[in-house]
């Protein structure tokens, strides 16, 4: 990318940032209560009129049904299921969360990158290598990060269903009891969360504590929000989409001119 | 399984693209399969994966990146299920396209060479490599491979790239490393 490029994207940053939406992510292991939280956010942030739209994990309708099947033949390696996953949140960032911050829409994301770094690295992948294979990364304003052990995690998906086979890590744990394999992974996925949680900063959410306590102090939180200019800490990631968007690229240049 | 004592085969890779890949893949095949019965081909696209990725007017198309993570997706399935348990049988594989095809492509298409490369760190080297110089589009749209896909997902959707530039660029780059000693052209 010519300077010349990047000196537009910057422009057009800078034009947006103050209407752009925020991105919210909601980060945790399963039964951790975060989808309840991320509705009651959502419907929140609605009542205060903020625009805001929800991207949940593993949901591009161009790959979601390729990880459906895969997932139903249990034929996925950690390679290919870090692939699959990879390619559906690129293809959600370019097309759905990206447009919408850059047009004022908030994004509430039900499970982000983080989720794929801890249970790509609990399948043994290298934490580098998957910091490439999801780069460049689009970081959220805050990340959000719901805090259970792995037996209450385990106890409340047990209290519902059976864990599913790569939901349990039964393609890395090579358990048949599904519940047994359950807890196997997930306390090797939260060892993961807890590190990324350090590492990134994350607002870290007792959520052992009733539904009302952990949904006023995520309020509280947002409402401190600090916001940060894109242009300090993710315009590389926005320089690469526009660069490659026809749409933007006509935006910046009649900004431009 | 691998068989007890059977020496490792070996991975031979074929990059490029057109009718001349399969070609190719072919040749290879024929001759390897004089030494031992039971070589084969592995090719692009084994896992379905592309076959699937319906087109949906109203879902906007892959990007560049994600097209690369989709083959990077579709050769993890088949080093998993056709390379690794062949080559530990002793067995010789053609994978036709192998690494340096999706490679190529995506940086062609104007992404990072050090992100690509990284992407690609998890395909074992093969023993040997070849480039088949791809002589274009190929007619019947049944037989459509990795090249044509990957160049018509850039020219319909909202990327802005020069679908003639990128195969020039492509070219370039498996010509490159022709003269770097790192593959070989294939006669």
């Amino acid at each position: 990318m010519g300077e010349r490029d990047l000196q537009r994207w910057r422009e057009l940053l800078k034009r947006r940032e103050a209407s752009r939406g925020l991105l919210v992510a909601f980060e945790g292991p399963d039964g951790s209560g975060k989808t309840t939280q991320r509705k009651l956010f959502k419907q929140w942030l609605k009542s205060e009129g903020v625009p805001v739209t929800t991207t949940k994990w593993n949901s591009s309708p161009l790959i979601k049904p390729l990880v459906k099947v895969r997932k139903q033949v249990r034929a996925l390696s950690p390679e290919e299921f870090c692939f699959l996953h990879a390619a559906d949140f690129r293809h959600r960032i370019e097309t759905e969360v990206l447009p919408a911050l850059l047009q004022g829409t908030s994004v509430v994301a039900d499970r982000y990158l983080f989720t794929a770094l801890a249970r790509d690295a609990a399948r043994g992948l290298p934490f580098d290598w998957l910091l490439n294979v999801y780069s460049p990364i689009l970081w959220p304003d805050v990340v959000f990060y719901f805090a259970v052990s792995p037996d209450t995690s385990g106890m409340r998906i047990a209290a519902t269903r059976e864990p599913k086979y790569y939901e349990a890590g039964q393609d890395i744990t090579g358990l048949d009891d599904a519940h047994a394999s359950y807890k196997q992974f997930i306390t090797r996925v939260i060892r993961e969360y807890q590190g990324l949680a350090l590492v990134f900063r994350f607002v870290t959410i007792d959520a052992e504590r009733s539904i009302n306590e952990q949904h006023r102090e995520i309020r509280e939180h947002y409402q401190q929000l600090q916001r940060r200019p894109w242009l300090d800490w993710n315009v590389e990631t926005i320089a690469d989409w526009l660069a490659h968007s026809a749409t933007w690229r006509l935006e910046a240049r009649r900004g431009v001119s | 399984m691998a068989a007890r004592g059977a020496a490792r085969g070996q991975l031979i890779a074929v990059d490029g693209g057109g009718a001349g890949l399969i070609a190719a893949a072919r040749t290879l095949t024929t001759a390897l399969r004089k030494e031992r019965e039971g070589s084969g081909v592995s090719a692009w696209d084994s896992s379905g994966i592309f076959t699937e990725l319906t087109a949906v007017e109203e879902i906007p198309g892959p990007s560049a990146r994600t097209l690369t993570l989709l083959y990077a997706a579709d050769l993890a399935f088949r080093l998993r299920w056709q390379i690794r348990p062949a080559l530990d049988a002793g067995l010789s594989v053609v994978a036709a396209p192998y690494v340096e095809t999706a490679k190529a492509l995506a940086i062609g298409a104007g992404l990072p060479r050090k992100w690509v490369q990284e992407v690609f760190r998890f395909a074992p080297k093969p023993d040997s490599c070849y480039h088949v110089v791809n002589r274009g589009p190929r007619g019947n749209a049944a037989k459509v491979d990795y090249v044509d896909c990957f160049v018509n997902a850039m020219a319909s959707g909202d990327q802005a790239i020069d679908a003639g530039q990128l195969r020039k660029q492509s070219v370039a780059y498996l010509t490159a490393l022709e003269k770097n000693g790192r593959c070989r052209r294939f006669k």
